[in-house]
């Protein structure tokens, strides 16, 4: 294999860490693959109803 | 674009190393064709099958044929094989069960779905230099604890559930009501720390730090939820509010009328009247009380699942005691194995700040090991020139959409095409089945060309997620893509209004003339952007302005540091370990050097910020150095002003050597060693200038910090008899540990009350602190060697900087970051960021990962030379007189004042700054004159969509 | 009157919260009367009071500015 770097990131797991991170990524020039488990994004914080400080929804 | 999300899909494996793995991921089929989808939901309205919905935690079912939540991306349909009646009876596999079910099949309108095909996962091999992992958490499964009834009760459930049980889009519709009879509870309880800050059962021995809040949150919210006349009581042992304004959160639960009641619950039985008795023994009273409650939530503390493990041992992280990633102090994202990365749950348990925060410093690692392919594998489109339309008469196509049966089913989209055809300035009109459908993209390019057109209204769904597909096509067909608008006739319409389709074709007919008289009065915008200076400022030099400086030197790009002392490292200095025990100095004194022969980074020592002016990509300073003054330029700033431990005007601080703060303490241990053996003993006394009124904010490393230094001693002299004087511990985390073992050791907790603090005086030669202890309810008197105060962290005095930058404070002094949750070290002002004890006090870890993550957000501008900005900004028109009334109004302080000569005579003008604006529109709606207008929303524009509105009435 | 009185409103709805709000009433299939002629601004706060005026003066019966 060629040792050479790969401009790619991988991040694992679409909660709102790894839409995070892959959204930073992306934007500052790498290509990711964000893998996600189930059939969508959005992880425990989409459950969530509302959020402090604001009680607005966390969608 | 440039993320590939795979659903459905777990890493198998993986090969290579730092800089180059291979990772084969498995990816289970979705059955639902992905591009045909369009998220009507009939194929789970028509499904068959049942099966509890994970996302609603169970408490109510979804269909095999489903999607996670309303708002999901991607926003498109699945199959779940393991249930689907067709696939467990044997698919399409051999004759049996062939033919069986296919509801979905037949009923999906988009032909999305094809059973006949051969449905496989997909395992394929990805290459990538660096992985983040980031697989969550699990909520803590109390059914095996019979004290919580969990199992045996209906109206016992878990906080997630609970959590879903608020939820608008949730089981109740938002409307609470207990799952055993559908009631609206009137008395809720929640029980703290289950499954957390606990060994003797099978639970977990450190603090979920998340769940005190959750609980305050909740109890808060559950009034807008019920009728209102709900009685809450949090039954807890700490509460735990040491996040950025969460106490002031607690206070307002209090004022509220929530009950707090200090307690670990001894047990739960059936209650007489259909609801749960709790067993507690009351503090205050010296009392065992039984209350009767509707409901109880058990506020279930996080941990690191089954399925989670075996990832970390597939790609060999090693896991601490409590299976979380091993991580360090000084490099938080970093796990054993180079080039894989941990962030969020995974690492600890955390709060949504501080997981957004090592998100992004996660991302910082990553981008860093990796600067040299920056840009090699990510993709950008092109498009055809612009067609330049300006003098031409408005020239609308018109498409109408019918959305399967989802707008048709309602609306008659044959008649609102006619009606289309009708309008003025329209030269075409068509309906599509599927307006959205990239075949229809290619269409409408078609008759964009052969129709001349300059103006294209969509009317279909909303804008909100599909203006930016149909903006694409109109570049990809060379025209501007702001000479589009939509009519919303879907969500806006035919959804809401399913059962007047007369009525609800009357709105469409309205929606979509206002639409085309929009459409007609647009104006193609120019695309803005800005040159992006890729060089950064980082002001304060403590060891989150060198980590931010040494992340962003490390990409390449230039960067000034700031300090206005003459010495780098600020606090630090003073503290001897991390939490964890690692000691500071060495890397500290490594960290300085690395700065210091950074040939990327400038270091100005002795320096002060003295003007700022310009805005994102392109600032402008002015410094002074020593007294010498010089003009820096930059593209992004991190401001990392750090803060200061309070000198208390307490407790005899000041005026007994034997009273001392935290650090000074600390420099004591180091320093005198041997007192120690001698010393009668040692008295901590927490929340010193903390949790009062005129600072109501918990400082977050004090407990911690007492526990470390109350261990030390014990380590020294095992006799010393050592007291720690506190009103709720605050060890969150696997910090959780050193409070057992000081407890373990010997070290006396002692609660007091804010409103009955200790007092200390002398007595002859003997300092003597004198508490009320609240179990025993009588005066303790102890003479101490030593009086050690857990004095509150103040912030730096950022006055200069907030006026320099018009950034934000929050009450407490503290910069003030652009969301809470979602932009934790984000400053309101673009460009700007914040690291350290400036934003919140905290300790050494958590200001190393926000330096980090103000770096990953930082190079998320200084990576283009070019950043393009929104086009939809506030423009002057020639109508403004100068007045300023607009100056003052706008958010961001985009406008400013300017002066020109005509004729010989002044003028005033304002200016906007297309960099700072955001094209809220505030100044539109405050100028008296039509002097300024944001684009796309004019005054003009919206008074003819008013008009168009009642042109019928 | 032989016709039911059936009010006419323009609603000025904020593109980050009200307007997704309603998409998202959409999205719920919530069923809600057919009389409001929505206008989607970018901040609520950029509805000049004289749009407000205009509209009654149009004949609208009501005006809803929601952010």
């Amino acid at each position: 294999m060629s040792q050479e770097k790969v401009g790619a990131v991988m991040v694992v797991g679409g909660g709102i860490a790894g839409i995070q991170s892959a959204l930073d990524l992306a934007d500052a020039g790498y290509y990711v693959y964000l893998v996600e488990k189930t059939a969508g994004i959005g992880g425990v914080m989409s459950q969530l109803d509302k959020t402090f400080p604001t009680n607005d929804c966390s969608m | 674009m440039n993320i590939e999300l795979l659903t459905l899909a777990e890493v198998e494996n993986i090969s290579g190393s730092e800089g180059n793995f291979k990772v084969t991921v498995r990816q289970k089929p979705r059955i639902i064709d992905m591009e045909k989808c369009i998220a009507c939901n009939l194929c789970a309205e028509k499904c068959p099958k049942k099966v509890p919905d994970e996302y609603n935690e169970g408490l109510v079912p979804r269909k095999s044929a489903y999607i996670k939540y309303g708002q999901t991306v991607p926003l498109k349909y699945a199959i779940e094989k393991e249930t689907c009646i067709f696939f467990v009876k044997g698919g399409n596999k051999g004759q049996k069960g062939k033919g069986k079910c296919r509801a979905c099949e037949k009923y999906c309108p988009a032909e999305a779905i094809d059973l006949d095909q051969d449905f496989q996962d997909e395992v394929k091999d990805i290459n990538v230099g660096s992985i983040i992992l980031t697989p969550g958490f699990k909520s803590f499964d109390p059914s095996s604890f019979d004290t919580y009834q969990y199992s045996n009760f209906k109206d016992v459930v878990t906080g997630l559930e609970y959590e879903r049980l608020l939820s608008s889009n949730g089981p109740c519709m938002g409307h609470l009501v207990r799952p055993s009879d559908g009631k609206e509870p009137k008395k809720i309880a929640w029980l703290q720390c289950v499954g957390s800050r606990n060994i003797n059962k099978c639970d977990n021995g450190y603090c979920s730090s998340v769940c005190c809040m959750y609980a305050i949150k909740q109890a808060i919210v559950t009034a807008e939820h019920t009728t209102g006349d709900v009685e809450q009581t949090i039954f807890y042992m700490d509460i735990r509010t040491h996040g950025k304004d969460f106490d002031n959160y607690f206070g307002l639960a209090k004022a509220l009328g929530i009950k707090f009641v200090n307690t670990r619950v001894h047990s739960t039985t059936p209650g007489p009247n259909g609801g749960v008795e709790v067993e507690y023994f009351n503090e205050e009273t010296g009392q065992r009380v039984v209350e009767e409650f509707d409901m109880l939530v058990l506020s279930t503390g996080l941990e690191v699942s089954k399925s989670v493990q075996e990832l970390a041992g597939k790609l060999n992280i090693k896991l601490d005691k409590y299976k979380f990633a091993e991580s360090s102090s000084f490099s938080p994202s970093a796990t054993n194995v180079p080039g894989i990365f941990a962030s969020g749950c995974f690492q600890a348990p955390k709060d949504i700040p501080q997981s957004v925060t090592d998100a992004s410093a996660a991302a910082a690692s990553a981008s860093i090991a990796l600067s040299t392919q920056r840009g090699t594998l990510a993709k950008e489109r092109t498009f055809p020139p612009e067609k330049d339309v300006t003098g031409e008469e408005p020239r609308v196509g018109v498409f109408v959409c019918s959305c399967g049966i989802n707008i048709a089913g309602t609306i008659d989209v044959k008649a609102l095409s006619e009606y289309a055809q009708s309008l003025p300035n329209v030269v075409f009109v068509d309906n599509n089945l599927f307006s959205c459908s990239q075949d229809t993209q290619v269409m409408i390019k078609e008759k964009i060309a052969e129709h001349n057109m300059n103006r294209v209204v969509v009317a279909a769904c909303t804008p909100r997620t599909h203006e930016p597909l149909f903006r694409e096509t109109m570049k990809d067909a060379g025209l501007n893509e702001y000479l589009f608008e939509m009519a919303n006739i879907r969500n806006q319409n035919s959804w809401v209004h399913s059962k007047e389709p007369e009525k609800a074709f009357e709105k469409a007919k309205d929606q979509l003339r206002m639409a085309v008289v929009k459409a007609s009065m647009l104006s193609p915008l120019e695309h803005l952007s800005v040159n992006v200076n890729q060089s950064a400022l980082v002001v304060g030099g403590g060891v989150s302005g060198m980590i931010a400086a040494l992340g962003l030197a490390d990409q390449g790009y230039e960067t000034i540091l700031l300090e206005k002392t003459d010495r780098l490292g600020g606090n630090a200095w003073s503290l001897a370990t991390t939490w964890r025990g690692e000691e500071i100095k060495p890397f500290l004194e490594d960290l300085i050097s690395k700065v210091e022969n950074n040939p990327n980074i400038k270091l100005y020592k002795n320096a002060r910020l003295k003007t700022s002016k310009g805005a994102v990509g392109d600032f402008v300073s002015e410094v002074e150095i020593e007294g010498e003054k010089r003009a820096i330029k930059y593209g992004i700033a991190v401001i990392c002003t750090g803060g200061q431990e309070l000198k208390p005007n307490e407790y005899l601080y000041g005026e007994d050597e034997r009273v001392f703060t935290h650090f000074e303490f600390d420099k004591e241990l180091l320093e005198h060693k041997p007192a120690l053996e001698k010393a009668k003993g040692a008295v901590f006394i927490q929340c010193v200038g903390s949790r009062e009124p005129d600072r109501p904010y918990c400082s977050r490393v004090c407990c911690t910090h007492t526990m470390h230094s109350a261990l030390e001693l014990k380590k020294t002299n095992p006799q010393m008899p050592v007291y720690v004087l506190y009103r709720d511990v605050r060890t969150y985390g696997a910090r959780e540990d050193l409070y057992r073992e000081a407890r373990e050791k010997g070290v006396i907790f002692i609660r007091y009350r804010w409103k009955s603090k200790p007092t200390v005086v002398k007595d002859g030669e003997d300092l003597v602190v004198t508490v009320k202890d609240h179990v025993l309810n009588r005066d303790l008197e102890i003479r101490t060697s030593y009086l050690v105060l857990a004095s509150a962290i103040l912030p730096a005095d950022n006055k200069d900087l907030v006026d320099l930058y018009k950034c934000g404070l929050n009450n407490d002094g503290f910069l003030q970051e652009a969301h809470a949750k979602l932009r934790p070290v984000d400053l309101s002002v673009d460009g700007m960021f914040l690291a350290g004890l400036c934003h919140y006090p905290k300790p050494i870890d958590e200001a190393i990962a926000q330096a980090q993550a103000a770096v990953s957000r930082a190079t998320t501008i200084l990576s283009k030379a070019v950043m393009p900005l929104d086009s939809i900004k506030s423009y002057v028109t020639d109508n403004c007189d100068g007045c300023a009334i607009c100056v003052d109004t706008c958010p961001y302080g985009a406008i400013s004042l300017t002066g020109y000569e005509l004729d010989g005579v002044e003028h005033k003008k304002i200016d906007t700054n297309n960099a700072l604006c955001k094209g809220c529109g505030i100044c539109e709606a405050t100028c008296p004159k039509h002097g300024v207008y944001v684009h796309g929303f004019t005054n003009e524009q919206l008074k003819a969509q008013i008009y168009a509105a009642l042109e019928n009435v | 009157m032989a016709e039911k009185y059936e009010p006419v409103i323009v609603g000025f709805l904020c593109n980050w919260c009200a307007y997704a709000g309603a998409d998202l009433a959409g999205v719920s299939r919530l069923q809600y009367p057919t009389n409001m002629r929505a206008i989607r601004v970018m901040c609520s706060g950029m509805v000049h009071p004289n749009l407000v005026v205009e509209a009654l003066e149009r004949g609208a019966d009501g005006v809803l500015v929601l952010g």
